[in-house]
């Protein structure tokens, strides 16, 4: 057992029970801590799979905004205090049932995708995900678009200073 | 490529204009001068002057038609800000950045008229509505302005997911953004997931028919329209629809005959509906502001002829009707600003008390009508014909003239109002400036309508 193999389960021990902690937790704003760890160990997933700009993307958007915004809305909607659970027994048998075709499904797909069987994940190797490799791509192919989005940008800004000013 | 350029660098310059002068009028002129730098750099550049050398990696195809389509844009936003500039200064403290955005707005309609590839698609419409969600939101301390806001940025957000789901789709089966595919041949590893190539465009169909407000995804549009300001609802209603067309054209010329099995029922279906709901609602309404939002949904049933037919006469024949639409909408709505109050009989006896807004006003509205010797005739004769050549389709014609003479009754009310019937109608004070400017829109107006060919032949040369 090399030191990565040592670091992928680590980091999948932690996902799996953070993720769970998510769904048991009684408050919705540990839920939503919880979940920030989830995606701090995904990230360290993709950092194994040398796949730096998913790892970096996912911290700063997932864990950084979206996290931020659910934050504000359970605070907006003051669900701080701790909420009773659902009590009907028939929406909990609902989502138990869809969540878990879900999971066949998804199990199945694995099982049967013969591309990728009897393969390992490229483990500390391979250049595709590394953000130099991107950003090559980006300043030479891909320049005009790139370019062009700073429009959107720039009008998205002063869309938020027209909206904020007093 | 220089008019993308231009365009983005001048809403720079509006944005900056706010800082050195407080004086609205000034700002305003600033922009009207700055849209006949940009005129004047489209029209060079469409005719291969001082283009600068850019690679854009294919991503970008400047045809002569939508550079054509650019001028017309460009001259209407001209046109629009002649007109009801000094209503825009009055929405709220920010008329610099109004203008700015404007301006946004005119380098996202010069990308879709170019696009070439589905990222610069995305982009494209971004760039075009972003700047709107600002725009419809701008009048702050109004409830109505913010509600209506609120929904255009939820709706709008969730159309684009649409678009880019479609957008994935398609690159998956593809492996590149271009616009133009095959379908996987037998044998290859995707030919089991050809469906996606359908699939995908219809997501994007269903996105830029949201954009354009077509049947059944125009249900945003009146509550939008009715509650963004009404000098801003004169913009979107005009320029930013017209370029969807342009980009929506662009997508299905290149895939219909692939797709065309596909497409068949679907896009019949939704023409008919655009028709049916935008022509029979408007009927009902007692608002004008309101009518014409239903008003502007049933036009978009007659352009989307232009997809449907899709030969070389309905791509004349959108030129046209974007020009006449958009021309003849901004004069109604400029006339609408100035009315103290929007409902019909808010222009009751408009004819007595401003006798030249009340013949503009008709003109116009002949125009939108489609009644002869106005553009508006002409540009509907253009989609019918196109429509009879490429696909004999005779109910779609029939039914296309039974709604357009619905919509007659609509329009006509408003000049029954201002003819016809007693009252005092009230209106803000109108300047000479103003008037003339009518006038030459409705000169504009009836010269399209007797001669199309004014415009149409700049297609050639």
């Amino acid at each position: 057992m090399n030191l990565i193999q040592i670091l992928f389960w680590l980091l999948s021990g932690l996902a799996i029970v953070s993720a769970l902690m998510v769904l048991i937790s009684k408050n919705p704003v540990h839920s939503v801590l919880w979940l920030i760890v989830v995606f701090f160990a995904i990230s360290g997933h993709y950092i194994l799979l040398n796949a730096q700009f998913l790892a970096i993307v996912n911290l700063i958007v997932y864990a950084g905004a979206i996290m931020v915004l659910f934050l504000f809305v359970i605070m907006l909607m003051n669900l701080g205090k701790e909420s009773d659970p659902q009590k009907n027994v028939w929406i909990k048998l609902a989502g138990a049932i869809s969540g878990g075709s879900l999971l066949i499904v998804l199990v199945s797909l694995v099982k049967q995708a013969s591309e990728i069987n009897d393969k390992e994940a490229l483990l500390g190797n391979g250049n595709i995900g590394l953000i130099g490799t991107l950003g090559k791509v980006l300043f030479t192919d891909f320049v005009v678009p790139f370019e062009i989005s700073s429009v959107l940008f720039l009008s998205a800004m002063v869309g938020a200073v027209v909206i904020g000013k007093k | 490529m220089n008019t993308i350029i231009v365009s983005a660098l001048l809403g720079v310059v509006m944005m900056f204009s706010g800082i050195f002068t407080a004086n609205k009028t000034a700002i305003r002129n600033v922009a009207i001068v700055a849209l006949l730098v940009l005129l004047g750099v489209n029209i060079a550049a469409t005719y291969g002057c001082c283009n600068l050398n850019i690679d854009v990696k294919n991503m970008l195809e400047f045809s002569k038609f939508g550079m054509f389509f650019n001028s017309i844009a460009i001259f209407s936003t001209l046109m629009y800000l002649v007109l009801s500039g000094s209503d825009i200064v009055k929405v709220g403290d920010n008329a610099a950045e109004y203008f700015a955005i404007i301006f946004f707005v005119l380098c996202g309609v010069s990308v879709l008229s170019a696009y070439n590839s589905l990222l610069m698609l995305f982009l494209g419409v971004e760039i075009m509505t972003i700047p709107l969600y600002i725009l419809t939101g701008s009048d702050k301390k109004n409830l109505k302005s913010n509600e209506a806001s609120l929904k255009y940025f939820l709706m709008g957000s969730f159309s684009t997911g649409i678009m880019l789901m479609g957008i994935a789709l398609m690159y998956g089966v593809n492996g590149n953004f271009g616009i133009a595919f095959d379908v996987p041949a037998a044998g290859s590893p995707l030919q089991n997931y050809g469906i996606l190539l359908p699939l995908g465009l219809l997501f994007i169909f269903v996105s830029m028919a949201f954009k354009v407000s077509a049947a059944p995804f125009h249900f945003w549009t009146p509550d939008v329209y009715d509650g963004a300001p009404s000098v801003f609802t004169s913009f979107m209603a005009t320029i930013v629809k017209a370029a969807g067309f342009i980009a929506f054209i662009k997508l299905f010329e290149t895939h219909y005959f692939q797709l065309q099995a596909s497409w068949k029922m679907i896009l019949p279906l939704v023409i008919i509906a655009t028709l049916f709901i935008g022509n029979i609602t408007a009927v009902f309404q007692q608002s004008v502001k309101r009518m014409l939002a239903y008003s502007s949904i049933a036009q978009a049933g007659f352009m989307l002829f232009a997809l449907y037919s899709n030969n070389s006469f309905s791509k004349e024949g959108i030129l046209l009707y974007s020009a006449a639409y958009s021309l003849a909408t901004i004069g109604v709505f400029a006339i609408l600003i100035k009315m103290k109050d929007y409902t019909f009989e808010g222009y009751n006896g408009l004819a007595k008390t401003q006798p030249v807004l009340a013949a503009a006003n008709t003109i116009f509205l002949l125009s939108l009508a489609g009644i002869p010797l106005t553009a508006g005739f002409f540009a509907k004769y253009y989609m019918l014909t196109s429509v009879l050549q490429s696909h004999n389709g005779f109910i779609m014609v029939i039914i296309a003239v039974l709604f357009a003479a619905v919509s007659v009754y609509y329009y006509f009310r408003v000049i029954q109002s201002m003819y016809f019937k007693q009252g005092d109608a009230e209106t803000s004070a109108i300047s000479s400036g103003f008037k003339y400017g009518l006038i030459f829109l409705a000169a504009l107006i009836i010269l399209l309508g007797i001669m199309p060919n004014v415009l149409l032949q700049y297609l050639y040369f």
